[in-house]
């Protein structure tokens, strides 16, 4: 120890300073991270393509595992370079070394007086990796959009063929993947990384480099998949079932490194959610006092963490069986498609609930302040999420229904599919119940929850049609169950981050939302949205089938409807995100707690401070307690009637 | 520092970057290490679940490799037991430093990471010398990726284990702040045991119980 830092008022024995604080953090970005990418994976595939790579080699199924195994470590490379280049690894190296942090390196590693350029390096500061995720997450929601509508220019079109049909199904799969990924990412990251440990009252995330490296890992895994459109695509959907995925264009290799490393990305964000959330409460903050959010954000990453290395094997053996001909998938090597269902669909299903989770609990957070009541019982939430998250792991099998795997597991699984319409049914319950007898004050957000409820019902009811083997055998790959899980994922997910986003964008950026247009954006969007997703249920009901671009005449109404509500949806987003961008460049500027919520994000200034609260705070009350007087609360509290008791109005 | 002592009430070593006694980022950090291990047991268990279900289905009886070429059990147990030797010695290590034994500590991981760094090396000897090659089969796709495993987690040993005797030495584990030691030999607990997973699946179920298994023929002319 060579020396103190002064640490919240503590001095506070300091290892020795190696360098200037920061260490090569100082000189590492994302443009250096972008040029250590590209030269690796540029020489990975000079390298290899001139000397290791035996070109033509074929395995079983006659594609070329030489170029397979070229294409692989070149997007391998990739990863590994940019993750090197933007200062990944010199963490675990300089923890490696004995050359632990001081105070002033994590002060530099956090962006202290860096301003905007701390968004473009590897920040630790949980505020700086939330405002990534959100902008990550923006950037991905338009590329599917941009590639849904697309799709909807060729179902739309009746009369001619726009695309070459390979390549609209590649822009399916590619579509699906991208919104996947974007759905996953568009609560938890932003506000479970921004939001979440002021809520909690921490001063950060417990492990601020796992942070960082979780974004980066997610912003490594983008390229790859994009580039996949332009190296034969996946047109295989986004489930990309084998064997098809084995006999793909090496654009699926694109596909499958992108999943591995998102799941490495999620894994890791799931582990600092958890432990954050479990031991960084704020003193006082006991279980029963824990924001719904909070539960809600703990609840999808047990969900990830447990299930999504699942996804992630499926991809490495799928993966493995394209680049080294080994026969996981191959029937006739011995191996066995369904193995390849059974490791998606692990994840397939519980990722839904990853999905919706988090953005139904951000809106049971924001739904109490709008109401000025309590949650409509906190443990019958609970119960939700816990049930949910029980339930989740055993309905994967209805995926798999027509699939001829083990077809007396069928009814097992129905009964399991719908019994967790129950605690999910709780959850519409408790936000029903809550709204009940309530005075709103109809802001955005608050529209964001009627119209999350809707959707939801919809959702669910078709879910529950849906999860019975009967039905499903009439339905299954139908444009019903597109529309059905899209009014899930679409409505019910991108709705709450919408509300979630117009919520907390006061405490993000310290400036209000323009409340007019954001309306209007999202209006539309959602007309749009039933529009193009009703008239997909009568599109189903007709037996038109998914993933085709020529179909009978007699489905052309239902697609012209649906293009035209494919539209409406991206003008509304497209004027979202307009209010977006302007209210965050020139809006009216926020105070501290401009919807007078009571949880602890409300309670610290804003812009929020880098160590979030100049001292730590003590939890004294119940977060949902409004219209009951805080006892401790002695500046605002009316005088207490000595009848009546404390806590009861 | 005695003012630290005043300002935080106890006698423990703060944590430099935040001012925490160390005992709290310890307990977040034991968290943060028990829920990785969660998440490779799963990943684990999908390559345990993909063995046993190819082992049981026998698909095409293309499961058995090429002449009944089964890989030798011995090499499988011995990476088990180096990977074994090497988690007791960090053990027994780790146990020495309440008792200022910091000293046994850094020997122990660093004889520790000489014997992970032998097991990793046998390890890549036997992938390269398994009489079949990846794609011979079901059994021998599956086999090499429980290996490939193996490896995975040897790796990841031999990055740590070094690690703790530099930091012994550099007298960052002490007898006050041992607990990252604690945290290494966790996880080696843990690679021990799904590297002995691994070795009882693919030395113990290797002929098919299915004989009638579904013929899918050759796709070739």
């Amino acid at each position: 120890m060579s020396d103190t830092a002064v640490v919240h008022q503590i001095h506070v024995p300091q290892p020795r300073q190696h360098a200037k604080p920061g260490g090569i953090l100082r000189h590492t970005s994302i443009v250096t991270g972008v040029i250590a990418g590209l030269v690796a994976s540029i020489v990975t595939y000079l390298i290899g393509s001139h000397f290791f790579v035996p070109w033509g080699t074929t395995n079983a199924d006659s594609s070329q595992v030489g170029l397979n195994a070229l294409i692989c470590a070149t997007f391998v490379a990739w990863t590994f370079g940019f993750m090197i280049g933007v200062g990944a690894f010199a963490g675990p190296i300089r923890w490696a070394l004995g050359h632990d942090l001081t105070h002033a390196d994590a002060e530099y590693m956090a962006g202290k007086d860096q301003g905007r350029w701390r968004y473009f390096k590897y920040t630790t500061d949980h505020k700086v990796v939330g405002t990534q995720y959100l902008v990550m997450a923006l950037v991905l929601l338009g590329l599917g959009g941009l590639m849904a509508m697309l799709i909807r220019t060729e179902l739309g079109i009746t009369w001619m063929e726009v695309f070459d049909p390979n390549f609209y199904n590649s822009i399916i799969g590619t579509h699906g993947i991208v919104m996947i990924i974007a759905l996953i990412i568009v609560v938890t990251g932003p506000f479970g990384n921004f939001i979440l440990p002021i809520m909690i009252g921490a001063r950060d995330m417990a492990f601020p480099r796992l942070n960082a490296l979780s974004f980066w890992l997610l912003f490594a895994a983008v390229p790859p998949l994009v580039c996949n459109l332009l190296m034969g695509g996946m047109r295989d959907g986004w489930t990309v079932y084998q064997p098809l995925g084995t006999q793909a264009p090496v654009g699926m290799i694109g596909y499958q490194v992108t999943i591995i490393t998102f799941a490495f990305s999620t894994g890791i964000a799931s582990v600092n959610l958890i432990t954050t959330s479990v031991t960084m409460r704020a003193r006082g903050m006991t279980w029963n006092r824990v924001p719904v959010f909070v539960i809600g954000v703990i609840a999808s990453s047990v969900m990830g963490l447990v299930w999504f290395p699942m996804f992630q094997y499926s991809q490495i053996l799928a993966l493995s069986d394209k680049v080294i001909g080994t026969s996981f998938y191959n029937p006739v090597e011995g191996g066995s498609v369904w193995l390849y269902e059974n490791l998606f669909w692990l994840l397939g299903h519980p990722e839904v609930y990853v999905v919706i989770i988090p953005g139904t609990a951000a809106l049971m957070e924001l739904m109490v302040v709008f109401l000025r009541k309590p949650l409509f019982s906190y443990k019958v939430a609970m119960a939700g999420f816990a049930g949910v998250v029980g339930i989740s792991s055993i309905v994967w099998v209805h995926h798999m229904y027509m699939t001829g795997w083990a077809p007396s597991a069928g009814y097992p699984f129905m009964l399991s599919t719908e019994l967790i319409s129950i605690p999910f049914g709780f959850l519409v319950l408790v936000m029903l119940g809550t709204i009940w007898r309530g005075k709103p004050w109809t802001r955005l957000p608050m529209m964001c929850v009627y119209a999350v409820i809707w959707d939801k019902v919809v959702g669910g009811i078709t879910g529950v049609y849906l999860s019975d083997v009967p039905v499903d055998q009439y339905m299954h790959g139908s444009m019903f169950v597109v529309a059905h899980f899209h009014y899930m994922l679409m409505g019910a997910g991108l709705f709450a981050a919408i509300g979630a986003t117009a919520y907390w964008f006061p405490k993000m950026t310290g400036r209000m939302l323009d409340e007019r247009l954001g309306s209007i954006g999202f209006w539309v969007a959602f007309f749009g949205f039933q529009l193009t997703f009703g008239s997909m249920f009568v599109a189903g009901l007709q037996g038109m089938p998914r993933r085709v671009l020529q179909f009978d005449s007699a489905f052309n109404i239902s697609n012209w409807l649906s293009t035209i509500g494919a539209f409406t949806i991206g003008i509304g987003m497209l004027v979202f995100l307009y209010a977006i961008i302007t209210s965050w460049r020139g809006g009216k500027p926020a105070g501290s707690n401009p919807w007078g919520g009571k949880t602890l994000e409300w309670q610290t200034e804003t812009p929020v401070p880098l160590e979030n609260f100049p001292v730590l705070p003590i939890v004294t009350s119940d977060p949902y307690g409004y219209g009951v007087p805080d006892p401790y609360d002695t500046a605002s509290a009316p005088i207490q009637d000595d009848k009546q008791p404390a806590g009861v109005r | 520092m005695s003012s630290t002592t005043q300002a935080t009430g106890t006698t423990e070593p703060l944590y430099p970057t935040t001012g925490e006694p160390v005992s709290i980022p310890a307990r977040r950090n034991r968290m943060g290490i028990w829920l990785c291990i969660v998440s490779d047991a799963t990943g684990t268990l999908a390559l345990l679940v993909a063995y046993s279900y190819l082992w049981s289905l026998n698909v095409n009886s293309a499961w058995a490799p090429p002449k009944n070429a089964w890989a030798d059990p011995l090499l499988f147990w011995l990476v088990v037991l180096g990977s074994l030797i090497a988690t007791l010695l960090v053990w027994w290590g780790v146990r020495a430093v309440p008792n200022h034994g910091t000293g046994r500590l850094a020997m122990a991981a660093g004889v520790a990471a000489l014997v992970v760094l032998a097991t990793l090396a046998l390890q890549i000897v036997q992938l390269s010398t398994f009489p079949f090659g990846p794609s011979d089969g079901a059994y021998a796709s599956a086999t090499f990726w429980l290996c490939f495993a193996a490896v995975y987690h040897l790796a990841m040993l031999l990055f740590i284990v070094p690690a703790i005797v530099t930091r012994t030495r550099a007298g960052r584990i002490t007898p006050d702040n041992y607990s990252q030691a604690r945290l290494v030999a966790m996880f080696m607990t843990w690679a021990t045991i799904a590297i002995f997973l691994g070795a009882l699946f693919a030395t113990t179920m290797t002929v098919s119980p299915n004989e009638n298994s579904p013929s899918f023929g050759t796709f070739q002319e």
